[in-house]
Formats: C-alpha cells, structure tokens, sequence
C-alpha cells in the first residue's frame, strides 16, 4: 500500500533527516530565537515553518494523518522530536495553542466532523487559535467563570466577558469555557464552544504587558451564536474537557520550538555558551548557579520523557504536566536573572542582555497556572494529600457567588 | 578556651554615645505630599513615554528639595545628607521620574566641594564604573588638562542619568596624578538617549572634546567616595519601593477573591506578603543606619552592606510581590511595573551584589576573626 511506502516500518534518524534536510534549515551554534513570544510579534516564520512541514506530519506526529500528522507511536514521536532540535524551529507561540492544547482536545474530545474541520489547518498554520478562559473573578478559581452560553434550538447564545486571552487578536477560533447551568455546583455547569473570533458579538481589546508585549486581551462576548455542532463534549462536561487542555498546557510549557539550542554534536546550549562569551562563567558564583541550572534541566528532561514512555499514545499528560511546569518555569527564571547579572550595569538598559527575558519571567509563574495551583495539583492527586477545604464545591453556582458578593 | 570570650569584650571599646541624627518630620510630609498629588500612575507612565516629567522636576525644585544637603554657600538649600537622603526614599516610594539624587548630593555635592560654578539648569552625573582595584571615575572618559582651569574630555560616558535634560555634566578623575572634578557643558556633548528597564533615561555621553570647567577634588572627594555616595542614593530609593511594592500586594491580595475568599487568606499567599513585609524592614533599617553614620562621617561599611542587603532583598521582594499579584502585575494599566521596574534597574547601578560581597569581604578578612565581632556590632567605627 501507499500508506506503508509514505511511513516505513522502521523509522530512523537518519531518513527523519533524509525527510527534513529538504523541509528546513539546520540549526548552528549561532541560532538564537524568541522564547514563549516575547518581545515578537511574528507570525511569519511560524507559519512557513507548519506549511513546510504539515504533509510529512512531522510537527505533530502523533496525529492521524488525515489532519496533519503521521499516527506516529510515543516512541517515534520522541526520535523524531529529538531529530527536530537539530534544525531551525521557530518560537511557535502564536500557534501554540492550536498545537499543543486544542488539537490533543479534539482528539479526546470531538466529534469526527470536529476533527475534519480544525485539524488540519491548525498543524498547517493556516489558523490560529486562542482559549477563552480566565475571567476577571475566575483565574486561579477557573471553575467560577461566569460567561453564560443560553441555548437557541440549533445554536447556543453566549454573553460575558474573558480576560488574559492570549493570541486572541491573531486568532480565528477560540476554544470558550461558558456556563450552561448555574443551578449546578460551580464545576458541573460547564461545557466548552469554539468560537468564530470573527463573529458578530465579539470584541477583542488587547492589554499591553509590562515587557511591551501586548499578547493577551480582554475578550467581550455579547450574545456571540455559536452553532450546537461546534460544542466540544457533553453539555455540563467542560470542565473534564478543560482539565485536559490545561494539563497538556502545563506539559507543552517547554515543548519543542524556539529559545536557544545546539548544533547537532555540540554538547554545550547556546545559553551557556553566551554568558561564556561575556565572560561570566571566569566567576565562580556564576558557573556554579548556570550548572546548578544545567543539571536541573537535564534531570527535567529525562523525567519529562519518562513520563511520556508511561503514558498512554495521545493521553493526556495528567498532574505530571504540572511537575514540567514547575521545572520549565524555574529555568526560564533562573536563567533569565543569571543572564542579566552576568550584563553588570548594561543589563540595567533596554537593550541589555537578558532584558527581555527579565521583565517576562515573573509571568512564567503565572500563566497557565500559578506555581501555587501546579502544587495544589501535586500535593492532592500525585501524593494525595488533603485539599484545601472547598465551601463551595457542592452548592449551586448561583448561590455561591451570592456569597462571595 | 575560658579566657576567650572576657578577651573578645574588652576589645570592644565604649564609645560616648554620638550626636543623634535627626530628620525634620516636616521634610518628609512635605515630599510625600508632593509626591503624592504629582506621580499618579499616568503621571509616571507619561515620563517614561516621553523620557522626562518637566513639571514634577519644576514642583521638586520650587520645595529646594532639588539641592537638598548641598550647603547654602554653594547656592544649595542646606540640610543634611540624611534629610537628602529621606527625600530620595520618598522619591522611590512614589516612583518618582526625577533626578534627585544626581543633581543634589551627587552632581551638586561635587560642584560645591570643587568650588565650581553650578548652571541654572539640571546637573547630572557621570557614574563611577568599577574595577579591580576600585572605582574609576570617568566612566570610560577620558581628561585632559589645559592650563587655563579648564579640561578637555574625550571618550564616551555610559548610562549616565537623565542626561538629555541636563545643563551640565559632572564627573571626578584622576588627571596626571590628580583626583579632579569637571562639569562640561551638555552642550558641548552628543548625548545619545537610552532608557533603562524603568524607562527612566539612562543615556550614553559622547564628548569628542567637549571643553569644561575643573578644579581639584578635595580629600575625599574621590570616585570612590562618589560611588559610596550614589549607593546610598540607590539603596534609599529602593528603600521607598520595596515598601510601596509591598503596600501595593497586601491591598489587592486583600481585595482579590478567588475560591470564595480573598487570596490573602491563603497560607501560599501570605508567605509572598511576609517575605516582601520582611525585605521592605530590612532595607528601610539599613538605608537609615547607612543614611546616619554617613551623615557623621565616613561609612564605607554600613554603605556596602546596605546596597548589598537592598540587592538581594529587590531580588526576592520583586518575585514575591509579582507571583502575589498573578496576572495583574504584569499589565502596564497597574502600577506594580513602576516599582519592580526600578528595582531591577537601580540594583545594577554603584556596585552590583558581587561587587559589595567582595568590598565587605575585604573588609572582614581585613580586621581578622578577632576583629569581626566588633565590625559587625559597630561597624566603619572598628575599621580603625
């Protein structure tokens, strides 16, 4: 068959590279690119980058390929992550949220219909997607979001307001998170919509962060149709579909594409070679903390990937996506700082080295989940502590934000 | 082993207790209030859009805050450098976009110990850059002498506060020998504007022979003492924002409600609050202590632990109060960014926290493990 000459049976590194030295460029000690988005705004790259590489299913392997990937196993999936990191992939930011969130809930969670209509544009590039989740009064309390979806015969109407919407003003579609019940406890009355980011009703107003980034807004939603086909899950079942797209955020928070990285053979990252360059690592403090670092990153790498070789293919990541959270934050943070004291006085301007990395960083502990919420997640479903006591977990919706008021 | 500790106390010798250091409580109402009307949060976020806050410079200067601690008779306000210096916290705790420590007790202080003639406008300094052995005073600058009283500089000056809205340019070096002081005209520069993380002007001087006035620094009127001088002024502004920063979080952690209650509540949420209420103490006690013995003399000790205490203590206070705030913090419509902006910047500004590790380090390996106790008790005073 076709299908068996496309995808040989044994799958090699060397023919992944055969596949890939046509696609895209390969990386040298001299590539440097934008991590998590920061301080860019370019779509352009990212998108070239998807095209080139959407019919070989080389980006998101483990998808069918009927909508851009290769039905790739756990095991391919990682050579061929592994032989990526020698080449040029861009900081797909922009596209993040379609690949690493959205599509692994598609796929859990959606109709066929679902999957044949976002699928493959998301793997190309060719759409861009946001999540609408955090609300003024629901962040770290997801479950409190108030956006109400009222059903219409065919179409639901959705009213309210989201806010911290990354991506949002590049984004054709939004994955909602909207209450359908407020008689139900706060978690139950939930069910998740993707929204047209087009549709009459809906009004993006970007907010403009600290590092000069303006990446997330504020998402008005007043009286926005959205078809009953476009529904992901049972009615009063978003919250399941929500946990599995946040675990697979908290996971993908360090997934491949962007920031720095080595040629192929070269054992040192470009971000130690950096500070070498400056002259940093001749004190001793500053070799020790960028060791310190090293090491925890390369023991976060083969946890994160131990963790994959028990998952299921395609399984949500679960409360260890939580743990690679913690770990990818730490070391954005602690490298970022060790950047800008190795500048000395010049790391103080605006175009210091590490600068931007700097102003980013204490957002990395924030979004996606607070660090706090990641050891909340730890402590009761990896090591089963007790939780925090939770008032209103099994009274109405309705009346438990009478009570907050 | 017995006869150790009675050896310890008698080397500690009882001085008379010293002429208490007082701040005129009228000072500090007065700066605050001022502060308090002029840099609302659009007030501030303006001055960084445009590189500059005229009209809070004029109002600072119509108080004479603006030569506070620079003797009348050098055409300042008088008042004491631990005044200058409580201004300069309150200076930080309103983020204040102004100049106030260049052109008073840094650029004023060197004009009038100098006997130079001080312009009608603003007067910045150049900072001094570390090395080795010390501090050089020209940056990466260059003099030369004419025989006339007046200098020749050349070279370029980095980072150098507010100079873009400057009369004059001031710095210390040594010259054949000799530690001179020498303000140039701005005008005579090309003056290349670059903002810091803040925002606040940090530009590069280029002088390509720009001719000024100089005359020779008085003892103790060396880069060293200026860089002692501006790391007082940097711990003092830090002071004032670690302690806003830390208002700021207690109020919205208070205010917040998640899960039913206000976030303040929460065990994980309170230990960010106490580590930023502990390091807004700790900096505010050793900005006082530093600001007091330097108002007396010298303090070289009490100056390099506080820059290094208010390093360390940005560090943490800046990551507790942002993680405290969650997403909030991190927008430019809330004014947490004013605060945690500066702070990162002014901790690299007169000596970094490698730089005043070694200086204390120097200092306790100096007075040997009989003299360490004392140091620490009494500080500069045991240093001989």
């Amino acid at each position: 068959m076709s299908d068996l000459a496309s995808k040989p049976a044994a799958l090699t590194a060397d023919n992944i590279r055969a596949a890939l030295d046509g696609l895209l460029e390969r990386r040298t000690d001299q590539t440097r690119l934008t991590s998590m988005g920061a301080g860019s705004d370019d779509l352009d790259d990212g998108r070239a980058y998807l095209a080139a590489t959407v019919d070989g299913g080389w980006h998101v392997p483990t998808w069918p390929s009927a909508h851009g990937g290769r039905d790739a196993s756990v095991a391919e999936n990682q050579l061929i992550g592994s032989v990526l990191r020698e080449y040029v992939v861009p900081d797909l930011y922009p596209f993040a949220i379609g690949l690493g969130m959205v599509g692994p809930a598609l796929l859990a969670h959606g109709t066929a219909e679902q999957q044949s209509r976002w699928l493959r544009p998301i793997a190309s590039g060719a759409e861009i997607w946001c999540q609408m989740f955090s609300e003024p009064e629901a962040g770290s309390d997801l479950a409190n979001v108030a956006l109400s979806a009222a059903q219409d015969g065919e179409v639901w109407r959705l009213g309210g307001q989201k806010t911290w919407t990354s991506r949002a003003m590049w984004s054709k579609w939004a994955i909602c998170l909207a209450r359908t019940d407020p008689e139900q406890p706060k978690h139950k009355g939930l069910t998740m919509f993707v929204i047209a980011m087009d549709a009459p009703g809906v009004d993006v107003r970007p907010l403009r962060q600290m590092n000069n980034d303006a990446h997330f807004s504020e998402v008005f939603v007043d009286g926005a149709v959205v078809p009953d086909a476009w529904r992901v899950g049972d009615v009063g079942e978003g919250w399941r579909v929500a946990m599995t797209i946040l675990s697979h955020e908290r996971a993908g928070a360090g997934s491949r594409g962007g920031g720095d990285g080595a040629k192929r053979g070269s054992r040192i990252p470009t971000w130690i070679a950096d500070l070498a360059a400056l002259g940093a690592l001749d004190d001793q403090v500053r070799r020790d903390e960028a060791m310190s670092i090293y090491a925890a990153d390369m023991a976060s790498r083969w946890t994160t990937q131990r963790a994959a070789d028990e998952a299921r293919s395609g399984g949500s990541p679960g409360p260890a996506g939580s743990g690679a959270k913690l770990r990818t934050v730490s070391s954005y943070k602690r490298r970022a700082y060790l950047a800008n004291r190795a500048a000395g006085a010049a790391g103080m301007l605006e175009d210091g080295h590490g600068y931007i990395e700097t102003v980013t960083a204490p957002s990395m502990s924030i979004r996606g989940g607070t660090d706090e919420i990641q050891r909340n997640i730890l402590g009761e479903r990896v090591l089963g502590l007790p939780g925090e006591p939770r008032l209103d977990r099994d009274v109405p919706w309705r009346d438990s934000r009478k009570g907050m008021l | 082993m017995t006869a150790a500790p009675s050896n310890h106390i008698a080397r500690i010798t009882v001085r008379t207790a010293p002429e208490p250091v007082v701040v005129d409580e009228l000072i500090t109402e007065t700066a605050d209030r001022l502060f308090g009307e002029l840099c609302t949060h659009e007030a501030v976020q303006a001055a960084e859009d445009i590189g500059g806050a005229p009209e809070i410079w004029q109002a600072f200067c119509e108080t004479g805050f603006d030569l506070i601690a620079v003797p009348e008779n050098a055409g300042g306000s008088g008042g004491t450098l631990a005044e200058a210096i409580e201004v300069l916290r309150l200076v930080g705790y309103h983020s204040a976009p102004i100049p106030a420590a260049e052109n008073g007790i840094l650029g004023g202080w060197l004009l009038a110990e100098a006997g130079l003639e001080r312009p009608d406008g603003l007067v910045t300094v150049i900072p001094p850059r570390a090395t080795e052995g010390g501090w050089s005073g020209g940056g990466t600058c260059s003099v030369s002498l004419n025989g006339d009283g007046t200098a020749v500089l050349s070279g370029e000056a980095h980072r150098v506060p507010w100079a873009r809205s400057a009369e004059a340019i001031v710095c210390v070096c040594e010259c054949n020998g000799t530690s001179m002081v020498v303000s140039v005209p701005a005008s005579e520069c090309t003056i290349t504007p670059l903002p810091n993380m803040a925002g606040e002007p940090r530009d590069t001087v280029n002088f390509d022979g720009a001719t000024g006035q100089a005359a020779p620094a008085p003892t103790g009127v060396e880069a060293g003492a200026l860089a002692q001088r501006g790391a007082l002024s940097r711990v003092a502004l830090m002071a004032g924002a670690i302690e806003k920063m830390c208002q700021l979080t207690v109020s919205y952690t208070n205010e917040r409600v998640q899960f039913g209650r206000p976030v303040a509540r929460f065990q994980a949420v309170q230990q960010h609050l106490v580590w930023a209420a502990q390091d807004a103490a700790l900096v505010r006690m050793a900005a006082e202590v530093a600001a007091r013995e330097a108002t007396r003399g010298d303090a070289p000790f009490e100056i390099a632990a506080a820059k290094l205490v208010a390093n360390q203590a940005a560090a943490r206070a800046t990551k507790a109060c942002h993680q405290a705030h969650g997403a909030m913090g991190m927008t430019q419509e809330y004014p947490l960014h004013h605060f945690s902006r500066r702070l990162w910047s002014w901790r690299k500004e007169y000596g970094s926290d490698a730089h005043w590790s070694a200086v204390l380090g120097e200092m306790a390996t100096g007075v040997g493990a009989d003299g360490l106790y004392p140091l620490i008790t009494s500080g500069t005073a045991a240093l001989g």
